[in-house]
């Protein structure tokens, strides 16, 4: 999805982007413990469905939402102000989310009321054309799309946007069509020092008349489309391009514009008289303004939307779960609970195996089996925490297909017998596995489940518990000395080459790079160069699918753990909130307040 | 008093200077590289060093350090932000607000919420006490005494969070807490603070009363005080005209260091309710590696405590005779 | 016998604690005249000073009860009033404490210290309390009573803190004046001089004093009836002559050879009474004395541990002991003329002054 959470990795780092409490920003990065009880809410959803759309399907205006009505104010409340406004350096799930009301982007997703994500153009009139083997990709501009001043919208913007990505200043968005543009790798800042000098690159034509945007790629992208619905790539138009300061307001070509800022205080958002429904096949815009509110815990944010009292039933918590401390009460509370809604988060958690000290394969099958994976999420809050993994993809890549290896779903807690069974064979038992985990409160707990769960196994379990600040600089050090780490995985959009390629690919392995697991398989290397190149995306998820499990089956180097979810609340007067399962948060652009 | 006055500030520059440079070195102690937490997710080298750049973190410490120093004193120049005149504390890692400002914007805050905290549980913290010590004994005394020993072991999170469900939702008495400058609607300022004012002032109460009531109940053994009622001064008279001189001089340290401490953030009550002050900002500053904000808070933390301890010395002076200033 | 100023009656002083009743007085009678000098001398803990504290309703009334009778020039004191009692201290009654850097407040000055009483007791103005404060102190000594009534009572030295206390408990020209050892933390010269002053001032104005100390140099100097008290009780009483010339009870006579004098012989070693003061909390059965006496088995049958002595008064004069008058003259005899308390005893008639005794 287009760059929701990024990484775990990053997950941490949500702190520097404006996080204190990390569960707001991450569940990479949050204490999920005791994410509530057994009572499990509706559970029912399982994953997005995401389809490539039309031209038809990319004609606005979005279909109305039953019962909404036009009017009125939808409050939220977030414990953290977004760290970014400027589109080019937003990255996160939750600033892209709240980006919605004023960037878009050439694609887009269209989320329908179950959840099914169609991509669609968004300021484009289709996915885009791609030609010389996905090398090429042409985008067509609507027609009336503007910017809040009212003046035009052209692709000489969305060249901007992207171009303006180089500015030394911008250093925290993606970097998929930079690297794709330059094939370059890491070092696509070389050559270009971005559009301030007037300089553009050559990579990118752009035809005022036609309304074209052509991008010329160094790889294949079959997927490329699906890069550009990221936030990262929205355009900024030049005249009004403050720079550094674009952060503090930027320009909005969406529904609303941004009418007053309090950093870290309160963001209010009003209609944009420019916007025009009929060029968005996304966005309904309701409400007449947004009034954010910066500051509330989770748990007092929480009991607001319990209390249910004056502005409050307006109000809606766009990235705020919903505290395991108040789990049990919202979901026993026939009343609050009709106000909650649900969904799995993108990403996969996982225990990654490290394949150069663990070599023999039946040790990392026998880990696998071993594993505790009811007790933990019992610890995390039971079914209501989320669905136990069996796989690497998560529910809501294409073509992901559900699979059971080991037999987990069956002996979720563990089946020590037959995993101390293929060690004794493998002449393995007494095994030592050094496991490696943030030290935070929920993984203090789960440490001893697993310690024990290993030991039951026939395993020598070493528990090392490392500082959560720095854990992933250690954990992706290439060198380092642990068996077993904590880790996850959230996907930047729906396609599985966003998490195989990082995390498998043997080109990927490196300090500080993701491929943690030091999978360095011929055979999967060439898959993945293969199947990144299949330009069907269907077809695509098919060949990632059969990838996946092979992988799982022959070379095991991971221990999948669970698929997250999270639980929103909103007020009894707000009307169309439902679940974004691109950004794992409220999907803002579809509430409306109810007479 | 005026060498004393000057002595001591110069002393307190000193300690600044010292905190100063003791934050700055430790922040990089830690394991945490500020830049890395500005890089991307595909967080490249050079895109590192741009960051570093972009940050002002490139040179090595020392040289860091004096730039930031020198900042306080002849301003600083910033190739993004342009001049920022002294006393210049830099801009924020995080959001890139300037430190000062967000400062000076956060200050209200938590004067609001110290002083007004501090009025509360001085009056009745103080007040309890010396009742409790004029009772010595009686059934008041032991409600007073049981009472702020159970408060005194209250969490503010918690309690802060129950007392929002029980007078806001529940009884609907007290308004939603939240700050309203008090320039813009007094009432609103005064109605939105006062759960954090209770709540905040709840175990200062607790310990300003036991220790109010400990330090009459010691005064009124003194020799001096049996003299005065021995020269035929009431009892009331002797409690209050000769004893409160002798306990309300370590009561006054310890309040005057409190307020100091407080108005350097009272970080749980702020985050419980979630004002915007001082607190919360160093909160926000230590979890995002955010160097300069950080300097910032400590400073003016340490810079509350500091004043606050010459003000308690000064005062001390006028309530003991024996103390002389110097 | 004329009727006394102050008549004390059976009086009893008990607190209880947490471990039990303290009996801190125990059956204490004596009477004092006008312008005389009554010293009550006794160890610590001998219930001298919670006697005097008693008089003045001083004690804590809450873990306190005291009963007999206490009459001060015709008034009852032990049932008087809170309101009462406040308008008699400072004014007919005043009493010195030990400890005078301690019994000024440290935060007010001299002259407001001693005006105040001054003001509560007759209504002056600050003016007029002021000047009573200066001429106060002046009676008592002080060098620049006008510059120093402003100071604080840290900035005296020790012996002018006592004289400011005198001052202070004079101010209101009192019938009762009562010591609680006023020069005990005093250097021997200032002593003597503080001795002094309280000899000239009672001169002058004709107070009662009680003198409490637990150094019978100091009763010999200044007494003219000596009350030794023991274990919350008195166990001898008379003039200071009959008391320190002929003592009979062998408290009294141990400590007499607790004391030290320059007088006596130098090689007489000082021969401390053996033991330790009696609990209050569980009083010795018998005589309080007899765990420390020497001469129970001169009394015999068990009689010291078994049986109370009774204080007999033969015009004001006796002792509480089962030795027979016989008994107490020898014992006495052979003990005054083995310890170094001769001197002391010689002095007692003499009324010298101990101005280089040391304590």
């Amino acid at each position: 999805m287009s760059l929701s959470r990024r990484n775990f990795v990053v997950a941490t780092s949500v702190a520097a982007a404006g996080s204190m409490v990390l569960s707001a920003c991450s569940s990479g990065g949050s204490d999920n413990g005791g994410k509530g009880s057994n009572h499990g809410g509706a559970t029912e959803y399982t994953g997005a469905e995401v389809e490539i759309g039309t031209a038809e399907d990319s004609k606005g205006p979005a279909p109305e939402v039953p019962g909404a009505q036009k009017g009125g104010t939808i409050y939220a409340v977030a414990e953290d102000d977004v760290s970014h406004m400027d589109p080019q350096r937003i990255y996160f799930a939750y600033n892209s989310s709240v980006a919605h009301l004023f960037a878009r982007a050439l694609t887009g997703y269209y989320i329908d009321a179950k959840g099914k994500m169609t991509l669609v153009g968004d300021l484009a009139t289709d996915t885009g054309k791609a030609s010389d083997g996905n090398k090429t990709w042409t985008f067509t501009l609507k027609d009336g799309l503007k910017w809040q001043d009212g003046s035009e919208l052209t692709v000489e913007d969305v060249r901007h946007g992207i171009e303006r990505s180089w500015a030394p200043f911008i250093t925290e968005g993606a970097t998929y069509v930079q690297m794709a543009l330059t094939g370059k790798g890491s070092k696509w800042r070389e050559g270009y020092k971005g559009p301030y000098g007037g300089d553009h690159l050559d990579s990118i034509v752009t035809d005022k008349k036609k309304k074209t945007i052509t991008f010329k790629l160094k790889e294949a992208r079959p997927d490329f489309n699906f890069t550009l619905a990221m936030t990262s790539y929205s355009p900024v138009p030049e005249k009004h391009d403050t720079k550094e300061k674009y952060d503090k307001k930027p320009f909005s070509c969406g529904p609303y514009i941004v009418k007053n800022r309090s950093i870290d205080k309160s963001l209010t958002f009003t209609r944009n008289k420019h916007w025009d429904p009929k060029t968005d096949p996304i966005r309904n815009a309701y409400p007449d303004n947004f009034e954010f509110e910066f500051g509330p815990t989770g748990l007092a944010s929480c009991d607001r939307f319990i209390a249910d009292q004056g502005k409050d039933q307006q109000m809606i918590a766009v990235y705020e779960n919903i505290p395991a401390e108040r789990m049990q009460k919202v979901l026993t509370n026939p009343d609050v609970k009709k106000r909650s809604f649900n969904g799995l988060s993108s990403g996969t958690y996982y225990y990654a195996i490290n394949t150069k000290r663990i070599t023999d394969v039946e040790v990392r099958k026998a880990l696998n089996i071993a594993w505790p994976l009811e007790q933990i999420r019992r610890i995390y809050g039971g079914e209501s925490a989320g669905d136990l993994a069996t796989t690497v993809l998560s529910p809501d890549i294409i073509g992901r297909e559900k699979f059971d290896v080991f037999g987990k779903l069956k002996k979720p807690a563990g089946d020590p017998e037959r995993a101390k069974a293929i060690l004794k064979k493998a002449g393995k038992l007494g095994q030592k596995i050094v496991y490696a985990f943030p030290q935070r409160p929920t993984y203090d707990k789960t440490k001893v489940v697993i310690e024990n769960a290993l030991k039951a196994a026939g395993f020598d379990p070493v528990i090392k518990a490392l500082n959560s600040t720095d854990y992933y600089d250690q954990a992706q050090r290439i060198d380092n000395k642990f068996d077993v780490m904590w880790f996850g995985w959230s996907p930047d959009w729906p396609t599985a080459y966003t998490m195989i390629q990082p995390l498998f690919d043997g080109d990927a392995i490196g300090d500080g790079q993701n491929n943690i697991s030091q999978t360095d398989v011929d055979w999967i290397n060439e898959a993945i160069k293969k199947n990144a190149v299949i330009s069907d995306q269907k077809e695509a998820g098919k060949a990632w699918a059969e990838l996946d499990k092979r992988i799982m089956e022959e070379v095991v180097p991971i221990i999948p753990e669970t698929y997250q979810r999270r639980f929103y609340l909103h007020g009894s007067k707000v009307g169309g909130a439902q679940y974004d399962p691109q950004f794992a948060a409220t999907l803002i652009y579809k509430t409306y307040v109810k007479a | 008093m005026l060498r004393f006055l000057l002595r001591r500030i110069a002393g307190g520059a000193v300690i600044l200077l010292i905190i100063s440079v003791l934050v700055f070195f430790l922040f990089y102690a830690a394991p945490r590289d500020p830049a890395r937490l500005a890089c991307g997710k595909v967080c490249s080298p050079e895109t590192l060093d741009l960051v570093r750049h972009n940050l002002g973190i490139a040179d090595s410490l020392p040289v860091q350090y004096w730039h930031w120093f020198q900042g306080l004193f002849v301003g600083r120049d910033y190739a993004s932000f342009g001049n920022c005149p002294a006393p210049c504390l830099g801009y924020s890692f995080r959001n890139r607000e300037p430190v000062l400002g967000t400062i000076l914007d956060r200050f209200p805050t938590t004067v609001s919420l110290s002083l007004g905290a501090a009025l509360v549980f001085v009056v009745f913290g103080v007040g309890t006490g010396m009742l409790a010590a004029r009772k010595q004994g009686k059934a008041i005394d032991k409600i007073a005494s049981s009472a702020s020993l159970v408060a005194s072991s209250l969490q503010i999170y918690v309690v802060g969070v129950f007392a929002v469900y029980l007078f806001t939702y529940q009884l609907k008495w007290l308004d939603r807490p939240q700050y309203t400058p008090f320039s813009e609607d007094p009432g609103a300022w005064f109605s939105g603070l006062m759960i954090p004012w209770m709540v905040l002032s709840l175990i200062f109460t607790a310990n300003y009363t036991r220790m109010t009531r400990s330090q009459m109940v010691e005064t009124l053994s003194e020799d001096y005080v049996r003299t005065a009622r021995a020269k035929g001064l009431s009892g009331r008279s002797v409690f209050f005209r000769f004893a409160w001189r002798g306990a309300m001089g370590p009561i006054v340290t310890i309040f005057g260091l409190d307020l100091g401490v407080l108005l350097g953030g009272a970080i749980i009550t702020e985050k419980t309710f979630a004002l915007h002050g001082i607190g919360d900002l160093s909160v926000r500053a230590v979890n995002t590696s955010d160097l300069p904000m950080l300097l910032g808070v400590v400073l003016v933390a340490a810079t509350a405590i500091v004043v606050f301890n010459i003000i308690v010395d000064a005062i001390y002076a006028l309530i003991d005779p024996r103390v002389r200033l110097a | 016998m004329s009727t006394p100023f102050l008549s004390v009656r059976d009086l009893r002083v008990h607190f209880s604690t947490e471990d039990g009743m303290v009996k801190a007085v125990d059956g204490l009678d004596f009477d004092l005249e006008k312008g005389k000098t009554l010293g009550i001398v006794g160890e610590s803990g001998s219930g001298k000073s919670v006697t005097n504290l008693a008089i003045l309703g001083l004690h804590h009334k809450d873990s306190t009860t005291i009963e007999g009778e206490v009459l001060l020039d015709g008034q009852e004191l032990l049932t008087a009033t809170e309101r009462e009692l406040e308008k008699l201290r400072g004014n007919k009654m005043a009493m010195i404490f030990q400890d005078a850097l301690a019994s000024l407040s440290p935060y007010h000055t001299i002259g407001r210290q001693i005006g105040e009483t001054y003001r509560k007791h007759t209504g002056a103005s600050k003016k007029e309390a002021r000047a009573r404060s200066i001429e106060m102190l002046t009676k008592v000594g002080i060098p620049q009573p006008d510059l120093r009534v402003d100071d604080y009572p840290h900035q005296f030295s020790g012996g002018m803190r006592q004289r400011a206390m005198i001052a202070m408990s004079l101010v209101c020209d009192p019938t009762l004046l009562i010591a609680d050892e006023p020069t005990t933390a005093l250097d021997v010269t200032v002593q003597a001089q503080i001795m002094d002053l309280l000899k000239d001032l009672q001169q002058e104005f004709g107070t009662s004093i009680i003198f409490i100390t637990h150094d019978l140099g100091v009763i010999a100097d200044i007494a003219d009836e000596v009350l030794v008290m023991y274990g919350g009780r008195c166990v001898e009483r008379g003039t200071k002559k009959e008391v320190l010339r002929a003592p009979q009870h062998p408290y009294t006579w141990g400590l007499l050879g607790s004391m030290p004098s320059l007088d006596g012989p130098v090689d007489v070693p000082l021969s401390p009474i053996p033991g330790t003061p009696p609990s209050l909390l569980n009083p010795p059965s018998g005589c309080r004395f007899h765990p420390r006496c020497a001469f129970t088995e001169q009394v015999g049958g068990g009689r010291c541990s078994g049986e109370q002595p009774l204080l007999e008064l033969t015009a004001g004069r006796g002792a509480a002991c089962h030795l027979t008058t016989e008994q107490r003259a020898e014992f006495f005899s052979d003990f005054a003329g083995s310890a170094g308390a001769a001197g002391i005893v010689a002095e007692a008639g003499l009324g010298a002054h101990h101005a280089d005794r040391r304590d």
